[in-house]
């Protein structure tokens, strides 16, 4: 079809009942992820087989093949979804293609290997809409995502897309737009939670021109990839967004900072932007009301601090990324000191709901101060990561263990990380009652956090916060000492350095946990760690700074017997800190050799089907082999045991006889 | 602007709305201490030593930095909450663990009770409070610093870490900088700059020297960045009687006198001319001007006699006659340059003690105690070695000799031709007429005489006054003399000036000319030959008017006047012709 | 392609087109910056001045804006560009043990190319692709779920003629 310009909201309409009756007339379409997720896993060549496979057998057939943005569920990828029937086949290899086109697209058979089998349950889930990784999940934002090519602007218009913009346009007016955001109570999705409607306003009412508009997609948070998704797998529902914002605040100038590290995200946005130029949705005289408005790329450097929002502007001027004192407000003097109005990608996107669906079923969905849902990239040790849309106002517990499908391994649950770098790390486990379990030492705070709904602020009352939306998920093997120095050693290089207090005060703050993690602890490290964390909190200048003690504060709060295990005990309990522990293998051994391949010091000793032992002085403390191991035969014990434990095996190994059977862990 | 009144510490006051908090607590006398703050540059905030508590009486409070937090209306600030103090304790212990200790650093340690820095100290001498790159940017526009790197690795940087073209000179990064990170050296390492007045880096806006008369400070229209960029005034703004005008210019004044007395001076010799002894080759080698201004308290090393590279001499040359008693320069003797010679041995010998050698040809020490500062030199072990320094170079020819400038001279007391080294050699120069002595005799229509000195109407009998009546003569531009007699010609000079003008009335001779005005026809024949400068032409009748003070009656406008309008008083032709006819009467 | 390492040949030209092709905006400064960087594989200094003159910045702030960011390097980097992923999810499944294996390999630190300029090695936080943690890119190539093994198969792959275009695809255990 001609790419045609769309002068009224009447020819947006026709136009998408013209392409929805072409589709409906189609038959099969097959779809593959081609998210970042599943490209690293070579879904591009799983497409290619796709397409030599019709060729060969089904050439002139009413078969579609429509790469997609990002399903979500990145753990089995690549994923190919067939449509209409919705039949959800996962981890599909090239080679699979063949068979996929013969057995399903010809003879509408299943092919039953590729089907997802609940891990919990044993179950096989033939439809994408029953997995209970997606049907407990509100897929309103992501909800296109796996039926539309990001590169077809027909896709997104014939799902209804820019309809809400003609609503916004031509029956209202900017103030009342800005009313109905505000009544839908949405709030920031980047990470600061500011109630949209408000800022819209704060800039609406601003004095100067010309005013910006902006869209922050510098995702910095690692463990954070849902600005990416939704970019790559959907991009003119932000760009939607973001029109219906100019409108509102009386804005012709638009600007979206992408992270240099999403290339495709780039490449599908600029396609986007240029499609919609070209049909008369962005530009001179959008849809023919008389808009005009531009959106500029443009690609950020490598600076996390570029995510706060005066890094960003000055970024964007061709400078540091270096923020400023945030006492006059960014929709007054922003970008060039003019009024800027600057949102999170996902925010954007929530905008084309609300006006299409009004704001009163918007706030009917999640809590009283929560509205909406929030897009979670669910990472860590979990069964099923991926990114996962939620009403807020879910449990933790519904996130992780129904949609996340637990822990793997059968492992301890055993806190969950949110708000990135500036978040922290709550409490939490599967049991009710918040029992300590064996591998700790004591404790002072006995909470359990597993039901604590996701909320703005019910994340922030407890010391942690909704940020941006990564949410990583620890088991016992994970120690918090160790994840607070990961996060200080990011924040650390990732310090604008112009202010004294993050500066100097992350340096100290990290030397303190490197310390404590190699067993040179010292009694007032704690009350250290406090003094500083109030320094940084009262004086830093942006937020990266005085957020940057909330790991450290959060995990004292909780996991307060884990630091005093660390510092007096010179013991680390999760068996992480290298300098504290000692790998050993025991008596379960069974001599599969698994862990010999994996050592990257050659430090495990061994034939197969006998006891393998691990040289003490070989061994960098790596853990590799403690992961692989299925038989729990690898022990890790406080530094220097190693050698009775093994020592202890020596006496106690047998040789395995077929009779016996044997118990994987 | 709208004003909006504010509180701190509970002092109420008016300020323009966003002004900064800062400047207003200053003008209440309440002093918030700040690093990385400087007036004339925007605030930066980075150093939050300045965290105060904002409040708006309602129970919200906030810390913001002083510096930069705008003022709204019902702003209350609370400079000294336990909460701040203990934030300005902890930022400045950190920025201490990784500064070197410095005094404005220690100061604010000791006012905010820091006994010991819980986590040491370091060794960066810079605090990054971008004082510098801000100076650049904002006032002098050079633009020639900028912060590089990022995190702990921040640090200040020319573009590419290199010395570049961008940057100017002015000094201003080193003048603001706190700690003395940065600092202005001379290129090639000298630390000591043995030039005349030169003090250090080229300053726009100084004092020319401690002692300098008038002791107020004037601007270097070279180095000031208005005059080159149009930017800065700073100097302008911080001065509070508002004395600064930079379009101020030079004037012309003419003022109606009766009597001249010039007191041009001399100049003296320029060593370099005298390529033998290495001035301006060498380093080291300097004029006796150049080392009455190292020796002086205030000039640029404090009175310390220094070699270029900063350390003392352990010997020194006295080289006498330079440019004096010369068949090639001077053939005269310069007359003080035997007794500043030593006076400088005497000097620095006692700032030294190093070994000093003086090379003479006649030791000149006239008058009264001057001979007897001679032998307590002498006494001193002062070297005194006759012979004319025959050349100076750094040639070693032995080890001894390696490193030092070694004078050769032939010792005439001993017959010995001798190699002498030395850390530093000061030339005395002698004293030569000014080079404008010739224009300036012309304006004053006076004469000049061999060597250019000024020429006095007598040697012996009239040594200040000139040819021309009115025109005296003080000083050395009459010839080298020393101060004392320097003032002994002024106060002559003086005295004759005056008694010109207590007396009212001059005598003149009678012979003088007289133009008849009827025949005059301003053909300005006689107004060039006056030697008097005693003939003007009248700017409205164009005819031509002596001016009986000045004329001597020497006859030479009456016979040059073609007219014959020029006609001597007494002595006209008339009355030549008529003395000739009476005595031709008896033949 | 070349690798331009010491001279910068006909460079007037070819960034005067980059600076033009964005319009000289100075919103685009990283842009023009980063598309320099592809052309030479790093930043040289003759360049950086180039870009200064064509958009009348100041040399001192182009220097300040090319130090600041993660992505410039003004020393050459190495053929292979080797990127471990070292965000949180990836730092939980222990990347730091692949990032100490191509240190030992390669005998470099990350930042650093190799002598021979061969490899650069770096580290990145968070490439969006958690789900497949450990992550290493090469020459924007994506490998995932990365083990010890794998580096060897992936360095053993670079270091022929091309770079491999199907990444590895086996599962964590």
């Amino acid at each position: 079809m001609k790419p045609q310009r769309l002068t009224s909201s009447q020819m947006l309409r026709d136009l998408k009942e013209d392409l929805v009756r072409r589709r409906s007339e189609s038959g099969t379409i097959i779809t593959v992820c081609a998210g970042t997720g599943c490209l690293a896993c070579g879904c591009e060549s799983v497409t290619a087989a796709f397409r030599a496979a019709l060729q060969q057998d089904l050439s002139g057939a009413d078969v579609e093949i429509r790469t997609t943005g990002c399903h979500g569920f990145c753990e089995r990828g690549p994923l190919v979804v067939i449509q209409p029937e919705g039949i959800f086949y996962q981890r599909v290899k090239p080679s699979d293609a063949k068979l996929i086109v013969e057995r399903t697209i010809k003879h509408g058979d299943l092919v039953r290997k590729l089907l997802y089998r609940d891990p919990l349950t044993g179950e096989t889930i033939i439809h994408e809409r029953d997995i209970p990784f997606y049907s407990k999940q509100m897929r309103l934002v992501f909800g296109k995502n796996g039926f539309m090519d990001p590169t077809s602007i027909h896709d997104y218009i014939a799902l209804g897309g820019y309809e809400a913009l003609a609503k916004a346009l031509f029956t209202m007016q900017p103030e009342q737009i800005i009313d109905e955001v505000k009544k839908s109570g949405l709030r920031g999705r980047g990470g600061g939670g500011f109630p949209t409607g408000r800022k819209w306003q704060s800039c609406r009412k601003a004095k100067g021109h010309p005013r910006y508009v902006i869209c922050n997609a510098d995702e910095g948070d690692p463990g954070a990839f849902m600005d990416r998704s939704l970019l790559e797998g959907n991009p003119h529902a932000v760009i939607e967004g973001m029109i219906i914002g100019a409108f509102a605040i009386g804005s012709n100038d638009g600007l979206v900072y992408v992270r240099n590290e999403y290339p495709l995200a780039v490449k599908n946005l600029r396609l986007a932007i240029a499609a919609a130029r070209e049909y008369g949705l962005l530009g001179k005289n959008i849809l023919g009301s008389g808009l005009d408005f531009n959106i500029e790329i443009s690609r950020g450097g490598g600076a996390f601090v570029c995510g706060e929002s005066t890094a960003l502007m000055a970024s964007l001027e061709g400078k540091c990324g270096e923020p400023r004192a945030k006492y006059i407000h960014t929709v007054e003097a922003g970008l060039w000191n003019k009024p800027s109005n600057l949102n999170n990608v996902e925010t954007w996107a929530n905008v084309p709901l609300i006006i299409d669906k009004g704001a009163e079923w918007f706030a009917s969905i999640g809590t009283a101060g929560s509205k909406g849902t929030k897009v979670f990239a669910l990472t860590g040790r979990v069964n099923n990561t991926g990114l996962v849309e939620v009403p807020m106002g879910i449990s933790l517990r519904e996130i992780i263990c129904d949609i996340g499908g637990g822990v793997p391994r059968n492992k301890r649950l055993k806190g969950v990380q949110t708000g990135g770098p500036s978040g922290g790390i709550l409490r939490i486990s599967e049991n009710g009652s918040g029992a300590p379990g064996d591998k700790t030492t004591g404790e002072t705070e006995a909470v359990n956090l597993i039901d604590l709904p996701v909320d703005f602020d019910e994340l922030s009352k407890v010391g942690s916060m909704m940020g941006s939306g990564g949410m990583i998920v620890l088991d016992e093997d994970s120690c918090v000492v160790d994840v607070a120095k990961y996060f200080l050693t990011f924040l650390q290089e990732e310090s604008c350095g112009k202010c004294l207090p993050c500066r100097e005060g992350i340096r100290l703050m990290r030397n303190i946990l490197i310390r404590i993690s190699e067993g040179q602890g010292r009694s007032d490290d704690i009350d250290v760690l406090e003094d500083i964390s109030q320094c940084l909190a009262d004086t830093s200048l942006c937020d990266l700074g005085r957020s940057a003690p909330n790991p450290i504060l959060s995990t004292i709060r909780y996991f307060r017997e884990e630091y005093v295990a660390h510092i007096e005990h010179h013991t680390c309990p999760a068996g992480v800190c290298k300098a504290l522990v000692s790998h050993a293998i025991n008596e379960k051994c069974i001599g599969c050799h698994a862990c010999f391949k994996v050592c990257p010091s050659d430090a495990i000793v061994g034939k197969p089907k006998e006891l393998y032992t691990i040289d003490q002085e070989k061994c960098i403390q790596c853990g590799a082999c403690y992961q692989i191991c299925n038989y729990d035969a690898i022990d890790r014990v406080k530094r220097g045991q190693g050698e009775r434990v093994q020592r202890r095996a020596r006496e106690l190994w047998k040789p395995r006889t077929k009779a016996e059977p044997v118990a994987a862990a | 602007m709208a004003k909006v009144a504010i509180k701190i510490d509970g002092q109420p006051i008016e300020v323009e709305e966003n002004s900064y908090v800062l400047e207003a607590a200053r003008t209440l006398g309440i002093d918030i201490p700040t690093l990385c703050h400087y007036p004339y540059v925007t605030p930066y905030a980075a150093c939050r030593i300045c965290s105060v508590e904002a409040r708006d009486g309602k129970g919200w409070s906030k810390v913001v930095t002083a510096c930069n937090y705008p003022a709204w209306d019902g702003l209350e600030i609370v400079t000294d909450t336990p909460r701040v103090l203990r934030a300005r304790r902890v930022n400045l212990e950190m920025l201490m663990s990784r500064s070197a200790p410095h005094p404005v650093l220690q100061r604010l340690a000791d006012r905010l009770e820091i006994k010991e820095p819980r986590w040491g100290v370091g060794d960066n001498t810079c605090i990054l409070c971008g004082l510098c790159v801000r100076v650049c940017d904002e006032i002098v526009g050079a633009h020639a610093l900028t912060f590089s790197e990022r995190g702990i690795f921040r640090k200040v940087s020319t573009p590419y870490d290199q010395e570049t073209g961008d940057c100017i000179l002015c000094g201003a990064c080193a003048k603001v900088c706190p700690t003395g990170h940065i600092r202005m050296e001379d290129a090639d390492g000298r630390s000591v700059i043995h030039k005349e007045f030169t003090l250090g880096p080229n300053a726009a806006i100084t004092v020319p020297f401690r002692q300098s008369i008038p002791n107020i400070p004037k601007i270097d229209p070279a180095q000031c960045i208005y005059f080159v960029t149009g930017g800065c005034t700073v100097c302008s703004e911080a001065c509070p009687k508002d004395c600064i005008n930079f379009e101020d210019t030079e004037r012309s004044e003419e003022i109606e006198v009766g009597t001249i007395i010039l007191a041009t001076g001399f100049k003296a010799f320029d060593a370099a001319r005298l390529k033998r002894y290495g001035y301006g080759l060498y380093p080291n080698i300097i004029t006796s001007v150049e080392c009455e201004m190292m020796n002086n308290a205030s000039g640029p090393t404090g009175g310390r006699v220094l070699l270029e590279n900063g350390e003392q001499p352990r010997s020194i040359a006295i080289v006498h006659c330079v440019g004096s008693r010369d068949a090639h320069t001077n053939r005269y003797c310069s007359r003080v340059c035997c007794m500043y010679s030593l006076k400088l041995a005497h000097l620095v010998k006692e700032r030294t003690g190093a070994e000093v050698y003086n090379f003479y040809i006649d030791m000149r020490t006239p008058g009264k105690g001057y001979e007897e500062f001679y032998e307590r030199l002498l006494e001193e072990n002062v070297h005194f070695i006759r012979g004319r320094v025959a050349e100076i170079s750094d040639w070693a020819l032995d080890p001894s000799e390696e490193g030092k400038l070694v004078i050769r001279v032939e010792d005439t007391l001993i017959g010995v031709v001798r190699r002498i080294p030395v850390d530093m050699v000061i030339l005395s120069v002698g004293l030569e007429a000014q080079p404008d002595a010739d224009d300036v005799r012309r304006m004053f229509n006076i004469s000049c005489g061999k060597d250019g000195w000024f020429l006095e109407r007598h040697p012996k009998l009239a040594p200040v006054s000139t040819f021309t009546d009115g025109v005296f003569l003080a000083g050395a531009c009459q010839g080298p003399k020393d101060i004392p007699d320097c003032v002994a010609q002024a106060g002559a000079a003086a005295a004759e000036a005056l008694a010109l003008v207590d007396r009212g009335y001059v005598h003149i001779e009678p012979n003088t000319a007289a133009v008849d005005a009827d025949q005059c026809s301003g053909c300005r024949t006689c107004t060039a030959l006056c030697p008097y400068s005693a003939i003007s032409i009248v700017a409205d009748t164009l005819v031509a008017q002596v001016n009986e003070a000045l004329c001597k009656g020497c006859g030479t406008c009456v016979a040059a006047c073609p007219s014959g309008a020029m006609q001597q008083k007494h002595f006209t032709d008339e009355q030549i012709l008529s003395e000739i006819r009476g005595v031709l009467a008896y033949v | 392609m070349n690798l331009k390492v010491d001279t910068v040949t006909e460079p007037e030209e070819i960034i005067s087109d980059i600076v033009k092709g964005y319009q000289r905006r100075p919103n685009a400064l990283i842009m023009i910056l980063q598309d320099v960087q592809a052309h030479y594989r790093y930043l040289p200094v003759a360049a950086l001045d180039l870009v200064a003159a064509e958009m009348g910045l100041p040399r001192a702030q182009i220097y300040g804006v090319a130090t600041f960011y993660r992505s410039f390097s003004l020393k050459p980097k190495g053929r292979n560009h080797i990127c471990v992923c070292t965000g949180t999810a990836c730092h939980v499944r222990q990347a730091d043990v692949i990032v100490d294996k191509l240190q030992r390999d390669l005998a470099i630190n990350p930042g650093e190319t190799t002598p021979d300029m061969e490899y650069s090695l770096e580290t990145v936080n968070c490439l969006g692709a958690c789900a497949l943690g450990p992550l290493v890119t090469a020459n924007g190539v994506y490998y995932g779920n990365m083990t010890v093994a794998k580096v060897d198969k992936m360095l053993s792959q670079l270091g022929g003629k091309g770079t491999s275009d199907d990444s590895a695809t086996e599962q964590a255990a």
